[in-house]
């Protein structure tokens, strides 16, 4: 008698290792800098920051990224109950709480990297850039963390106004002067930090390089599209980080990466080829920041035919052309290369014809909803796995009304998985399991449903 | 039925038990009747063109039923029982209802309170997030919106005139509430801490000038009281995030501790400052409610453009005003609370408590899931604190 051999649940794309592998520079790179006495900066994701810092020849380091990168590795227990025992509450952030469980350390060790510290670790911070964009941890987080280094902090002010307050005429306008004024402000700081005046010609304000990896990384989301889904999120996980972390730092390569993940993607496309090794049963949508202590989960998921074909978080913007020529200030023209207006892109995704109904709509009801469900109809997906964090309110606090929403409008039905980015002991990934299970039959039920009301899925 | 002739403390005690009831009588005399949720909404601006602004909080005893469908339970229970109040009709007489950028949770609320309770009139001011001049000017740009909308909102022009007018209004609020937080010096001191919180939470139910009277007449009764607090070995301060409820600060009065101050939102934090007179009254404004109002959600500093930074600089340029409370209130011990899952207090908790152990003030945290199950641990919790201190 045989042995059937079977083969791993999760199809992974060969063109994702080498992306993958782009981030451990990051930290070659900060280590290096910091050997070398150059200036380290610890940074908060977000789109202003990087080209800057970049332009003045500091180093950007990224601790949420790191603070993932400890869960995966199953090694950010220790750092989280060092947080605990200096007095930070246990709903805060994982990653927060990862990084200040780090910061004490290093104190410990007068300023050293942790020995235990994976992918060579952080280098102490010359400065903290910290952002008010997405949520209070970005702000709130650097600024506790005084108590460990003596290194300044600066937080950069993003506006976040509501969908109908973005399409009030002079909104835009105000925001665009704000977010100039204040990266004005960050430039002045960071002279005087670093004892130099900032050089414009070094500012890479159109973006070339970064714009042609958000370009890239959004045609490749097209292909996903495709039936079956040609890339599982698990692989758009592994190479978003290449793009977010170390785009800025290091376009050439990260370029390079995109553009053989594109051929390996569009190839599987038209070979039919799917991200799973099963036969693709139903199409999911990540919903929230993903488990990244326990993302073999997903592979038990798609050992059950389950493919999750598209995600909300770190998704790239629709590629635009901006005419920025008549424009001479370079911080103006760095903000306008990377800030559209809500208007602008609602004809983006919606058509000349479509977008005023969906404007009319966002003023009367006062949110977004077609823009914020779009994605499901366009990836065709059977159901929606929303993520519900312990320690995360930004990604978690909108996941019911989302639900909500999109069983009205879609048919499509959520399961609320309760779990943490970072912390093991918050998930059960037996009980996930077993919800997964009767949750199919609720698929499947919806799919009836959509096919009565007409929907083409 | 209201009893209009209710006077001082019984006045309060009614409208504690039963919130609505003036405004109701307003609203049905033709008055608008304005939510506002925490205490960034700019009150002066919805005063200037008789509106009546009314500030929303939850219920702490009821339990939370409808929210869940619409908020997961990881987030603040307080603003979790906000919405559950209000979707269970209890706010149905509001014509508005104006948020602001508080805090995550906060934006999120006003996004699913505006589509799922449907007050007629919403408005969220984008409340910028640090002291910078910057974010001064950003927040001068938003109110100007916020003046447009409110003018469209009423049909009627608001003008600067009008505005001074309400600035001067809220001001003499504020300086009566300061009046009252006065007779909390004495020893013991002549209001409980429980009793603030009723006062507070009545005066936010009425128009500025009636809750002005409110507050006078308060202050008369409480003088003449020959039952007041009795004296207690602890005097404390209380920081942290809102208290809407009288359960907690029962629970520490009930113990050997009077609470003689407070840093919270239905207590001090709104009124400790005046709107400053400016030419152009929106000046003051943006600057009374971005500077002055100091609650963890705003990013300060000791110095923004510093090449180092000096930590207990730092602790010193934020909360200095907390040690002068202890100083002038003579507290000799500080309860720092907050509810769980409110993110901004949870990452002040370290440094407000190094700033306290800093200038000698002991000091304990007490969280919170905003029900009356949650304090009976923390009695024995804040029993032993006491010891220690006593």
């Amino acid at each position: 008698m045989t042995q059937e051999v079977k083969t791993r649940p999760l199809n992974r794309l060969k063109s994702m290792y080498a992306l993958r592998a782009e981030v451990d520079k990051m930290y070659e790179a900060g280590g290096d800098a910091k050997a070398e006495g150059r200036p380290v900066a610890w940074v908060m994701l977000e789109g202003w920051a990087n080209a800057i810092l970049s332009a003045m020849d500091v180093i950007s380091v990224y601790p949420e990224n790191y603070s993932s990168l400890c869960a995966a590795a199953k090694l950010a227990g220790p750092f989280l109950e060092r947080a605990e025992s200096e007095g930070y509450p246990t709903h805060l952030c994982g990653y927060a709480r990862t990084c200040v469980g780090y910061s004490a350390r290093m104190v410990e060790l007068n300023g050293q990297i942790p020995p235990e510290a994976p992918a060579g670790g952080m280098p102490k911070p010359t400065l903290l850039v910290s952002s008010g964009e997405v949520c209070d941890a970005r702000f709130k987080w650097f600024q506790s963390l005084g108590r460990y280094f003596d290194a300044p902090v600066w937080t950069l002010e993003s506006p976040s106004p509501t969908a109908r307050d973005s399409l009030t005429p002079g909104t835009y306008e105000r925001n665009v002067q704000f977010l100039t004024n204040e990266l004005r402000q960050f430039v002045i700081f960071l002279e005087k930090l670093l004892g130099k005046k900032m050089d414009y010609s070094r500012l890479n304000f159109t973006g070339e390089g970064t714009n042609e990896i958000n370009r890239l990384r959004w045609e490749i989301n097209q292909l996903r599209k495709a039936r079956p889904g040609p890339m599982h999120s698990r692989d758009f996980w592994s190479v978003m980080s290449a793009a977010l972390y170390r785009g800025g730092a290091d376009p050439t390569a990260i370029v390079e990466g995109h553009k053989k993940l594109y051929e390996e993607v569009k190839y599987r496309v038209d070979h039919g080829i799917a991200a799973i090794n099963r036969p693709e049963k139903y199409r999911l949508a990540f919903e929230g920041l993903p488990p990244w202590h326990s993302l073999g989960f997903l592979d038990d998921l798609a050992d059950r035919g389950w493919n999750f074909v598209c995600e909300s978080a770190y998704s790239p913007r629709r590629p635009i052309e901006i005419d920025l020529s008549k424009i001479s200030d370079p911080i103006e023209k760095y903000v306008r290369a990377r800030y559209r207006s809500l208007a602008d892109s609602i004809v983006d995704e919606f058509g000349a014809e479509e977008a005023p109904k969906v404007v009319e709509e966002v003023m009367q009801e006062g949110s977004a909803r077609r823009l914020r469900l779009r994605h499901i109809r366009e990836y065709q997906c059977d159901g929606v796995l929303l993520h519900v964090l312990l320690s995360c309110r930004a990604a978690s606090s909108g996941l019911s009304l989302f639900s909500d929403q999109l069983l009205d409008v879609y048919k499509v039905p959520s399961l609320i998985i309760e779990g943490d980015i970072i912390d093991t002991s918050l998930f059960n990934p037996a009980e996930a399991l077993r919800k997964a299970e009767t949750f199919e039959e609720t698929m499947d039920h919806y799919r009836k449903v959509r096919k009565d009301m007409g929907l083409e899925w | 039925m209201v009893v209009a002739t209710k006077q001082g403390m019984a006045r309060v005690d009614e409208l504690y038990r039963e919130r609505p009831q003036r405004v109701k009588e307003l609203k049905s005399g033709g008055k608008k009747i304005v939510g506002y949720l925490c205490i960034y909404p700019v009150l002066e601006m919805m005063t200037a063109l008789d509106l009546v602004p009314y500030r929303v909080v939850g219920d702490m005893r009821e339990p939370i039923t409808k929210a869940d469908s619409y908020m997961p339970p990881v987030v603040c229970p307080f603003l979790r029982s906000c919405l559950d109040t209000g979707l269970k009709g209890k706010y149905d007489f509001l014509d508005g209802m104006v948020t602001s950028h508080i805090c995550d949770v906060g934006s999120s609320l006003s996004g699913v309170w505006n589509y799922t309770v449907k007050t007629p009139y919403h408005y969220h001011i984008d409340t910028p997030h640090t002291v910078h001049e910057t974010s001064l000017e950003q927040l001068r740009g938003l109110l100007g919106a916020f003046r447009k909308s409110l003018e469209e909102f009423t049909g009627n022009k608001l003008t600067d005139a009008m505005l001074k007018a309400a600035i001067a209004l809220h001001n003499e609020q504020r300086a009566l509430v300061r009046e009252l937080y006065e007779l909390k010096k004495p020893d013991p001191p002549l209001i409980s801490g429980a009793e603030t919180i009723k006062i507070i939470k009545a005066v936010q139910s009425l128009p500025t000038n009636e809750g002005n009277a409110l507050l006078r007449s308060v202050i008369a009764d409480v003088k003449a009281r020959k039952n007041g607090p009795v004296k207690k070995s602890a005097r404390l301060l209380v920081w942290g995030s809102i208290l809407d409820d009288t359960a907690l600060m029962e629970m520490i009065e009930s113990l050997d501790a009077n609470v003689v101050m407070d840093d919270t939102c239905v207590g001090s934090r709104p009124f400790f400052e005046d709107v400053k007179p400016t030419a152009d009254p929106i000046d003051g404004l943006a600057r009374h409610y971005l500077v002055d109002i100091k609650c963890p959600r705003t990013f300060r500093a000791w110095d923004f453009y510093a090449t180092k930074k000096n930590y207990m600089e730092d602790l010193k340029a934020r909360f200095s005003y907390l040690s002068d409370y202890a100083r002038d209130w003579k507290a000799n011990g500080v309860i720092v609370e907050s509810v769980r899952y409110c993110d901004t207090h949870g990452y002040e908790v370290p440094g407000v408590r190094d700033y306290f152990k800093e200038v000698g003030l002991p000091s304990i945290y007490l969280e919170h899931d905003y029900t009356e199950g949650a304090l009976a641990p923390l009695r024995t919790r804040v029993q032993g604190f006491l010891e220690i201190i006593g």
